[in-house]
């Protein structure tokens, strides 16, 4: 359903991504695997529409979406995480997640202004809907709580809530352990394995083997902005390309 | 034609020589810009005293020309001193709080320059007079000699900058504040620096200026635009940019002037800036 | 107990009026005016866009409704409406490329447009040059002219109301809280990932400002009888900006409470002339320096200063260094 052909970035005279390519079927768990600098945050932000590549294109269930705004891919049911956990700080935790129901409904502007019960009726459906979100990730406790309050491991997963409540068809998440404790990648890995994927398929950059070998069906191994490796998690390990790149790391194991 | 060209020609000379002191203006505000992150407002006030500070000192205290510039020197040096401590300081951070504080200030002085100063404009008689003609352009020595002064703090400023360890702390500072002061530069010593700097180059744009134009204490918010301007085209925090942009502006005003009227040519520069801000967001040179 | 509380002032704004002086509705009428444009700026305040320049939008406004009367005759209550599409027409395009810059470099674009505005009403003799224009009609209800003090304050009381009516309301709107999520650079860039068309958004959000504005205007030149460059100054967007600085930034009722607390206080100051200003100055600096959010002061949201650099590269450590 996402398909990624020949795609090339260079930042100046700087050959970020060359010639990458490869597929992500409906309902897989696949990583975006790398040393740091190997590419995978430019390829991630290329696939979320920050920013068009160079040569290339993404087909996004057939259609070919190369170069659009992250808005009009977001409408189209791709939805991601950031590196750096954002949210909307100064609101609470259920407010960030309601923003998330744009894509499915309407602004009607008239509607809202003069209240009509079937406006009020909407935004009631909506903040079910959210809290049905928080709930699912287990978060629901911290509804009313400041977002920028919360502590590290809840503000991640309240960033997976925020782009699940779009009701992605593609959800990209962008190292979504990073930062937390043995026991919260946990958590959060195993609710992404099974929750989360359940309703969309998901693309995860990881640079720690041990939660792309614990959960991801695939992983794709960029190295220097070239694809060295395409399979099991599994067959990774053993693949000589994969552990010459990784060459020191102690988790490869 | 010969006669176009002429005033052409005449309106690019005085537009290079008004364009440096647009510069000298633009230049401490983007200084302060750079270092303390905020656009002051009350930069064109700051122009204004300086120009009311030749005429108290030079006409109404009769004292000498070169002292009374000395004492406008040191007296924005010290007020921006006072006003980085007493305002910049405890707002650190707070963008908006820091604009609207500036605005306040701004609004302060100019309120207080109106009941000290009353409505009357004031002239101050020129120290530097005579013509210079030069290929065909007469250029009077009063101009001249501001532009060249303004040319030398120009230079002198780049040389802080660029050559002396004060101005390695100030791009430090300007980059990367808060790996500044872990390497130890004492970042609030050098805002401080900077503000005095940038007020102390206002003021004496002011004082060259006041021979030339009369004076009123609304002088400083025609400036103040037209040095906010400046910086949109050549860019918030790029030295360089600023020099350049003020320079063209000048001479666009001026020329401008000439060939379709003052408040036409007003309009051009602001089309310019709106072309800037379409094509090159940032500023002609200015960063990222 | 809010609901009672507005339903009071409102049947006060429009019952006691007949006992007053002219002079007391003269206030009433400058401090209704006010809030409107106050209200007006504060929905692009919380969008975290500060504007220099809303006078210009005013003075469109405020000189196509007189333009329209005096030059063709065309009645006041057409003007006013009038006034409001130029001047939303104009924050259309502006705001098109403007919005797109963050910071100061929006607030010196719109302050820059502002000063060319008045500029070019001055230059050019079809806007009555510095003179400006003067006899202004005022409305006509009914054949009768609405001459008088009270006449006028009911009108815009009644214009006043509607607008206040709708900027309070669209606050509430799905729309309206999207807004408070295009506040920074960052939460920008999380919107749009989530689908919300940020530009479009913002945009609006100017159009709409920019329109109430343009309509207020017209009504303020149509209750002044006269417009001129030198009506709708750099003074009038600063003293916007006091006022919801002042007031607080934190609920609707900010602005309306600091354009009301200080309004009252100017009128009073009114004969000692330049002063105002200088009152006004040194209130603003005392509430920055004491309670930066304003009277109002927000739960959270400028607590922390809403620090918005201008420098794109800036504002990627800001964002990387808020968390």
């Amino acid at each position: 359903m996402l398909e990624i052909r020949g795609i090339t970035k260079q930042f100046g005279g700087l050959m970020a991504l060359q010639d990458v390519a490869f597929m992500v079927n409906r309902g897989e768990l696949v990583a975006l695997v790398g040393p740091n600098g190997a590419g995978k945050s430019t390829l991630f932000n290329i696939i979320a529409g920050a920013f068009p590549p160079t040569r290339g294109q993404i087909i996004f269930n057939r259609r070919d979406v190369t170069g659009l705004s992250s808005h009009a891919l977001a409408r189209l049911g791709v939805a991601r995480t950031f590196q750096q956990t954002t949210l909307f700080g100064e609101q609470t935790a259920l407010e960030n997640v309601l923003h998330g129901r744009h894509r499915h409904v309407p602004a009607r502007l008239l509607a809202g202004l003069l209240a009509t019960p079937s406006y009020r009726e909407e935004q009631r459906e909506v903040e079910r809907h959210a809290l049905g979100v928080l709930e699912l990730l287990g978060i629901a406790a911290y509804r009313d709580a400041i977002a920028a309050d919360l502590p590290l491991g809840i503000q991640k997963l309240l960033t997976a809530a925020i782009a699940l409540a779009t009701d992605p068809v593609l959800l990209l998440l962008d190292e979504p352990a990073a930062g937390l404790s043995h026991d919260e990648a946990t958590r959060m890995m195993n609710l992404v394995a099974s929750e989360i994927r359940q309703r969309c398929t998901v693309v995860l950059v990881e640079h720690n083997m041990r939660i792309v070998a614990g959960w991801c069906d695939r992983a794709i191994v960029l190295h220097f902005g070239q694809k060295i490796y395409d399979g099991t998690p599994d067959g990774l390990t053993r693949d000589q390309r994969v552990v010459d790149a990784y060459l020191g790391v102690a988790e490869l194991g | 034609m010969d006669v176009y060209l002429h005033l052409i020609a005449q309106g690019l000379a005085i537009g290079l020589l008004t364009g440096i002191l647009y510069v000298l203006i633009a230049l401490g505000l983007t200084l302060i810009y750079g270092i303390l992150h905020i656009v002051n407002f009350a930069h064109g006030e700051i122009y204004m005293l300086g120009a009311m500070g030749v005429f108290y000192g030079y006409v109404v205290l009769k004292l000498p020309f070169a002292m009374t510039l000395v004492a406008i020197l040191v007296l924005s040096l010290l007020l921006g001193l006072v006003v980085e401590r007493a305002f910049f300081r405890s707002l650190r951070g707070q963008w908006l709080q820091l604009v609207v504080a500036s605005v306040g200030l701004s609004l302060i002085i100019q309120s207080l320059a109106w009941v000290a100063f009353g409505i009357q404009e004031k002239n101050v008689p020129s120290f530097f007079t005579g013509i210079v003609s030069f290929a065909g352009v007469r250029l009077p020595m009063e101009r001249l000699v501001a532009a060249a002064v303004g040319a030398v703090l120009v230079a002198l400023l780049y040389l802080l900058v660029y050559r002396t360890k004060v101005g390695l702390a100030m791009r430090a500072i300007e980059e990367d504040e808060e790996t500044a002061r872990m390497l130890g530069i004492n970042a609030d010593r050098v805002a401080a620096l900077a503000c005095a700097i940038g007020f102390a180059l206002a003021a004496l744009a002011g004082a060259f200026v006041a021979p030339i134009y009369s004076l009123n204490p609304g002088m400083g918010l025609e400036v103040i635009l037209m040095s906010f301007l400046i910086i949109i085209v050549g860019g918030l925090g790029s030295i360089t940019g600023t020099v350049l942009a003020g320079l063209l502006i000048g001479v666009l005003q001026s020329v401008g002037g000439v060939l379709v009227g003052a408040e036409a040519a007003y309009g051009l520069v602001f089309v310019v800036m709106i072309g800037v801000l379409i094509f090159r967001p940032a500023g002609l040179l200015g960063k990222a | 107990m809010k609901r009672g509380l507005l339903g009071l002032v409102i049947s006060a704004l429009v019952l006691l009026p007949p006992l007053g002086e002219p002079y007391v509705l003269h206030v009433a009428i400058v401090v209704l005016i006010h809030v409107v444009y106050a209200q007006a700026l504060y929905v692009i305040m919380r969008m975290g866009y500060l504007s220099f320049g809303h006078a210009g939008y005013i003075a469109l406004g405020g000189y196509t409704s007189a333009l329209l009367a005096t030059k063709l005759g065309i009645s006041p209550w057409i003007g006013f409406l009038a006034g409001g599409i130029v001047a939303a027409l104009f924050a259309w395009a502006l705001g098109t490329v403007t919005l797109k810059l963050r910071g100061i470099y929006f607030s010196l674009s719109v302050f820059a447009f502002a000063e060319v505005v008045n500029a070019v009403f001055r230059a050019f003799e079809v806007f009555g040059g510095p003179a400006g224009i003067a006899a202004v009609p005022r409305p006509a209800l009914f054949g009768t002219q609405l001459t008088t003090h009270l006449q006028f304050y009911y009108v815009v009381l009644v214009v006043s109301l509607v607008s206040l009516f709708f900027l309070y309301r669209l606050q509430w709107t799905r729309f309206g809280c999207t807004l408070l999520a295009l506040r920074t650079r960052a939460t920008e860039a999380l919107a749009e990932s989530i689908g919300i068309n940020a530009a479009r958004h913002k945009t609006f959000a100017f159009v709409v400002s920019c329109f109430f504005c343009g309509v207020m205007g017209a009504v303020h030149v149509h209750y002044l009888r006269f417009v001129s460059p030198f009506v709708f100054t750099f003074f009038l967007s600063t003293d916007l900006l006091v006022y919801v600085m002042v007031g607080g930034l934190g609920s609707y009722w900010g602005p309306m409470l600091g354009t009301v607390l200080l309004t009252g206080l100017g009128e009073q100051l009114f004969a000692a002339g330049y002063y105002k200003s200088l009152v006004y100055a040194v209130v603003l600096l005392v509430v920055i320096l004491a309670l930066p959010g304003g009277l109002i002061s927000p739960p959270r949201i400028f607590r922390r200063g809403g620090r918005e650099p201008a420098v794109p590269e800036a504002a990627a450590a800001t964002a990387a260094r808020e968390r």
